[in-house]
This record gives structure tokens, sequence and C-alpha cells, in this order.
């Protein structure tokens, strides 16, 4: 759920609660909810799941859409070839990206045993889809000159124990936006463009005004609020889990915490974004809401397209005293089912769509990474065709290539037992005042509960 | 045989079986035409909510891991409840969410319906007006009031600027959010319950309220010893089905989830959301199920204790 692009925002439960019939709908809907939902698929007849061993089905929260808008058609266009070429056909399944990504779409899918062939799966949901025994190995599908076209660290996020689980499609930094026009109201130069956490917090004072806050940071919960945090955490030399221990219980991680709580504190941060959050540049920083705000490079294809006469920039995170540059490197990954109906077709799909290393695959990379959408590539090969067609020759893009992405880690894969209590010490401490020493004790202690007991992959 | 036997006194039922029998074959027709149009909420009942219910107790003595593993664990997920704080933090969260968002939402709605009662010029559109939110999807109401609501430049915080409350983050600070719910959800609400109310003050006889009057009763006495007493099954009904409504979080969950999802600081967490988390974002459906369970006998308890509280509502002397 990390590194959300714009489009790609969660609103809703996938399960609209029926709101009249209150009587019947109330404890149905509670029942199906929980659980009537996933063993009623199977009488629901939602074949799309599963499907034969001559048709895969792929779910995404792309293509095709109803307005057929690039990134749709790129989705589209990548099946339509393969399709082309193959006896084993790729059928596109569209589900908006609410349901994909918070509702229950693909949970009551699996759960019934009719989960797609392949999907979209983000680091925060790997471990659980692998510890499920449902996520392929691609391995034996991905050549060796494929393999070693990907960056450091990307793969070995998808892997356990040298096995290649899923392929990304695209990385995903973060950086700090900045309002030119915002600053120029107040007086400020780019000289004053904060590079430590104090100046960020005392050049955010002179950017709040009656209706606008100086900087933000995301503040609703869930996989990518965590996402976001994590940079403040490693600055300090922080980490949640070292070496299969808890280690969340640091001076890093209290003074990352105190930083977010600091903004809300002194209020020059909102408590409540517009739009769909921390990820939504337009709805904040282009809207005039805000004057900094951190977000990923996904927003700069946002603004392009629907704001193209806003001047902005950005900056790298800025960094405690002493601290050292960081940012978190999101992305989301193509997996096949090994449960599904043929995985070892479906596993040939994955790695030609992304791993190809011949022109075409190349090319087809270069498009999503740099023409529909706005990412640093995930592999060598595109980044080197991306700069000769000069995508990243100037501004912002080049800044995030040169200076930010660098300084990256993959996102975390932590599961739901991590991911939660560390949600819990961001939100207690960035909105309800707790102090961050008390919250960071909290969260190891019940992280530490966890992982006595944990059986699954190795968390990273 | 009949056609055999029958005296020719009845040859109409001899020629014509069927038209002798026309008075029971109408009601029987009316009847199937009954089942025909029941059918399918019957079904429905029994297919999305009987039959999950059951399922649900049963899931409950299970791990689920979601990828369609079961084993079965007894007893454990129920045991597993008495040391998950927050699960108590959500409980906590719902029962202050249903007892201030019931009786507001009676009183808010009842006084509504007791305003629009008597015929004036444009009360369709003020019913209507009051109705409105209850059409529109909950998701909407969320974006709508989100709108409205955000931090210094939302409608609210203008209007309540002048006040020095410009600043006020109504989703955003934890001692506020669950207020804020409590109140969209009232104004959500509020026309479905004032329809209610009308149709029951529709069964107070106008003769009751012409007698009192004649005998001397004032306005609120009219009220307190004719209406008040006679709309009875329709209170019990309000209360119950905004009870279960705020429990299940009908009116919450979708707010709930669009606006704030359970922040700030699980301020907002109800237990229906803390329910849904377990089984779609930790995979824990089997303790979803063992929740569940929990929570349906809790409301047939809360339900059942108002029944009898009340005698379901029914008027002292039936």
């Amino acid at each position: 759920m990390s590194a959300t692009p714009l489009s790609a925002r969660p609103h809703s439960p996938a399960r609209p609660l029926s709101r009249r019939s209150v009587l019947r709908g109330g404890l149905g809907a509670l029942a199906a909810s929980a659980v009537g939902g996933p063993l009623l698929t199977a009488c629901g007849g939602d074949d799309s799941g599963g499907g034969s061993g001559k048709e895969l089905s792929f779910w995404n929260f792309y293509g095709p859409a109803d307005d057929a808008n690039p990134q749709s058609k790129w989705f589209v266009d990548v099946a339509e070839k393969w399709n082309a070429n193959n006896d084993v056909k790729v059928k596109l399944r569209y589900i908006p990206s609410k349901d994909y990504l918070n509702g229950s779409t693909l949970q009551t899918a699996f759960q019934s045993g009719k989960g797609p062939d392949i999907f979209l799966i983000s680091p925060g949901d790997f471990l659980r889809y692998y510890n499920g025994g449902v996520l392929q190995d691609l391995s034996s599908a991905l050549p060796a000159e494929s393999k070693s076209d990907y960056l450091p660290g990307l793969l070995e996020a998808r892997s356990v124990e040298g096995k290649v689980y899923g392929l990304p499609m695209e990385i995903e930094p973060l950086a700090m936006y900045y309002s030119e026009s915002a600053f120029e109201k107040a007086g400020l130069s780019e000289a004053d463009l904060p590079k430590t956490w104090d100046q960020t917090l005392a050049v955010a004072q002179k950017l709040t005004g009656d209706k606008r806050n100086g900087v933000m940071f995301e503040t609703l919960p869930g996989y990518y609020q965590n996402f976001t945090w994590y940079p403040f955490l490693w600055q300090g030399g922080g980490t949640p889990i070292k070496d299969g221990k808890v280690a969340f219980d640091s001076p890093a991680a209290v003074q990352a915490l105190k930083f977010w709580q600091d903004t809300i504190k002194n209020k020059v941060a909102p408590r409540k974004a517009l739009g769909d959050g921390g990820g939504d540049v337009l709805s904040n920083l282009g809207s005039g809401a805000v004057a900094m705000q951190q977000s990923g490079i996904w927003a700069v294809s946002d603004m392009r397209t629907k704001a193209k006469n806003f001047k902005y920039g950005i900056i790298p995170l800025p960094t405690p005293d002493g601290g050292k540059a960081a940012t978190d490197l999101g992305g989301w990954a193509f997996v096949a089912n090994a449960k599904g109906a043929n995985p070892e077709a479906a596993a040939k799909f994955i790695t030609w769509a992304l791993g190809s290393t011949d022109a075409e695959g190349v090319e087809r990379q270069r498009q999503w990474n740099t023409v529909v959408k706005t990412n640093v590539p995930p592999r060598k090969s595109v980044q080197t065709a991306a700069d000769a067609k000069g995508a990243f020759g100037e501004g912002v893009l080049k800044k995030f290539v040169s200076e930010i992405a660098p300084s990256g880690q993959p996102e975390p894969r932590f599961p739901p037992e991590v991911y939660q209590p560390i949600a819990d010490a961001i939100q207690a401490c960035q909105l309800n005042g707790t102090d961050p020493g008390k919250a960071a004790a909290d969260a190891a202690a019940r992280i530490d509960t966890f992982l006595k007991t944990y059986q699954g992959a190795p968390i990273s | 045989m009949v056609t055999t036997t029958a005296p020719p006194s009845q040859p109409a039922a001899v020629t014509r079986p069927r038209r002798a029998k026309a008075p029971a074959s109408k009601k029987r027709r009316e009847a199937l035409a009954a089942y025909a149009f029941l059918a399918p909420d019957v079904i429905g009942l029994i297919v999305f909510v009987a039959l999950p219910m059951v399922l649900a107790f049963g899931v409950a003595f299970f791990k689920v891991d979601g990828f369609g593993n079961y084993k079965y664990v007894g007893l454990a997920n129920y045991q597993l409840m008495g040391s998950d704080d927050q699960l108590w933090a959500a409980l906590k969260v719902t029962g202050t969410y249903v007892i201030t968002f019931v009786p507001i939402a009676f009183v808010v709605s009842f006084a509504l319906a007791m305003l629009v009662r008597n015929h004036f010029k444009g009360i369709g559109w003020v019913r209507s007006a009051f109705f409105l939110p209850n059409v529109v999807s909950l998701v909407v109401v969320g974006l709508i009031w989100q709108f409205l609501l955000v931090d210094k430049r939302g409608a609210i915080s203008n209007l309540l600027a002048p006040l020095g409350l410009g600043d006020v983050s109504f989703l955003g600070t934890p001692s506020l959010a669950l207020g804020t719910y409590v109140l969209i959800s009232v104004w959500f609400l509020m026309g479905y319950q004032m329809l209610v109310f009308l149709a029951g003050l529709k069964d107070v006889p106008k003769e009751l309220e012409d007698a009192a009057e004649i005998d001397g009763a004032n306005a609120w006495q009219r009220f307190r010893f004719v209406i008040w007493p006679l709309l009875r099954p329709t209170s019990f009904f309000v209360v119950v089905n905004s009870t279960i409504g705020a429990v299940t979080g009908l009116q919450a969950f979708d707010l709930v989830y669009v606006l704030t999802k359970g922040g700030p600081a699980r301020a907002t967490s109800t237990v229906v959301l803390y329910i849904y988390e377990q089984a779609f974002t930790f995979n824990n459906m089997g303790y979803a199920a063992a929740l569940t369970t929990v929570v349906v006998a809790m409301l047939v308890l809360c339900t059942g204790l108002m029944f009898a509280f009340t005698r379901g509502g029914r008027f002292d002397e039936d």
C-alpha cells in the first residue's frame, strides 16, 4: 500500500454496508463482512478469478479503465501484445483502487480459492501473501541477464532464500515538494529551503498563515503513513527490526516520532489533509493549502497533467542534526498466484512483461516509468534508455534520480502485526500528544511479543 | 369423482369446477403473489444473512489464514479477546458512539417530525430537504463533510473563525473526531427517522387529540398524555433500529473509512472497523468471526433488555 499513486489512493471499503434495511442489513452485513463474504463467494459465481489453464486473470487497479487513460492503455497494450503471441491468454480485470488497496476483493477471492493468477502487490503485503503460500517462485522464468539488470536490493526485497517472488514495475522515492509562490509570498528564497528538521519547523512557521500550513506529512493511519515515516527513522540510524529482533525502542525512533509531533504541536502542519491525503500533491500543495509537502515521485506526472502552470520544486527530506539522508523507495510489483490455474505461464508472462531485456521490453518499461507515469526505472538498461531520451535531464526528475534516490532503501516488508504497533505509535504521537518515548516502548513491546512466535519468512 | 356424483342442482360445479373454487383460488393466488414478492427478500435473508451468521459461528472455532486454510483451535479465538486491548478500546469507542448518537438522533428526528407534522406551504420541500441526506451514498456524504470540515479552509472552519475557532480540526483531533461523526450520522439518519415518526403520528387518532382539547388539555398535556403514549411502538422501533445501526456501524463505518480510517490515533476505531481490519488487513478471519458472534450476541442481549424494559413498546393494557 506504499507509494500509492494519486489515482490509486483508497477511499472506502469494498462492501458498502446497507443503510436503511437496518435490522436485516445490519447483522447480515456484519456477518458477511467478517466471514460470510469469503465463504459465500463460492456461490457468487464470479469466475474471473482462477480461470482456466488457457486464460490467466490479471487483477490490477489501472486498466482497462473507462476513460482509457495512458496508464490504463499501457496495461491493455501489454496484455494484447502478449495475447497475440501466446496460447495462454491474459485477461485484465480492473478493480477500482479503493477496493484493491483497502477493500476485501482480493482477500475474499483468495480465501475462497479463486484468487487471480496475476496481481499487483506492495511491499507491505508481501509477507502476508508469501506466508499464505500463494506466491509463485518466478526464478526459473527469470533470465540471468534480466536478474542482473535490476538495481541492487530491489529483487532481494521481493525474495525469500534467493528465490524471486515478485518483479517490481517501478521505484517511487519520497521527497519534500515546495510551492515557489508560497515561498515568495512569505519573503523566502531558495536559500531558506530547509535541510534539517529544526530548519523545517522554523521555515514552516514563516509559511504558515490563516489559510495555509507551512508543511504537511500524512496524517491518515495506514501502510502509506508508515511508509512515509520510515525515512525519518532511518535518518537517525534507527530501524524497527534488526536481525530478527525488535529494535524499535531507540533514540532514533523517539526523535522521529517527536519531529512529526512537533509539526502538529507548533501548528505548522494540518491534522487532516485535503483530498486523498499525503500522496495527493494536487489537492494540498497545488491548492495552496500547504507550502511544503512530503510526497513521492508519482506526483510529478500528476502535476504535469493536471496543474501544468503550478510552480514547484523538490528537496531531499530534511534530516536531524548529524543525521544521514534517507528516503523510502516504494513501488508495486507483479506477482503470480502459486495456487492459480497455470502458475508457470503466469510467471512467464510477468518476466516477459517487466523483465525482457530486448529492445521492445526495455521500451515497454521506459514507457511506464517515464512516459505514462513518473518513476525511477528499476532496471539499469531502462534507466539508460530513459536518459538517452532526456527523461531525467533536468528539473525535479533529475533531482529525484541524482540526489534523492541514491539515499533510498526499499520499503520494508512488514507484516500487519509489525506495521500496526508502529502505526499506532506514529498516530498517538502525531495527533494525540503521546510521549514519544512511551509510544516507542509500547510499540516495541507489542512487536517483541509477535516476533517471539512468528514463524514465517524473514522480516526486513 | 366429483363430476360423476355431483347432483344436478350443481351443474356449474360439474362443468366448470375451477369457477366453483373461485373464492378460495383468489385467496390462494393472492398468497402466491405475496410469496413471490417476498421470495427475493427471504432468499436474500437466508443466503446473505442467516447462513453467514451460522457459518460465522462455526468459523469462529478455526484459525483461518485468508488463503483457504482452516485449523481447528477450539475456543482460542474467544480467549484471545480478554487480552486484546485494542478490542476493548474499540468497544469503548462504539459504546460512546451509541450512547451519544441514539438519544440525539431520537430527539432531533422526533422534533423534526413534530415540526413538519402539520401541513403548511412548502411542506413537501421541507420534508424532502430533511430526508435528502439519507438517499446520498455514505461515501459521498463523507467526501462532502471532508470538504466542509477541512483544516483552516473548510466552510465550517470559516464560519467558526470569528469565534476564534478557525484553527479547530474536527476530524484531526482525537477528542473531537467521534463527536463529529455523531453529528454527521444524526444529520444523515434524521430524515429517515423523521419519516418513521411521521408514520407513527399519523396513527394517532385525531379524535383523541380533539377530545383532549375539548376537555381542556393544553398543547403540552395533549402531547404528554395522548400523542406520546400512542407513539410507544414507534419510539421502540426507532431506538432499537438506531442502536443496532450504531453498533454495527451502518452510519459510522463508511464515514470512518472515507474520512479517518479509524484515526486520529484510533479515536474512531469502532468495533466493526476493528472486525473488518482483523478480517481483511490482518487475515485473521477466524478471530473476526468470533468477534462478530460476540457483537451479535451483545446486540441480541441489548435488544432483549430494551424489549423487556418497554414490553416491546406495546401499550400498557394489551
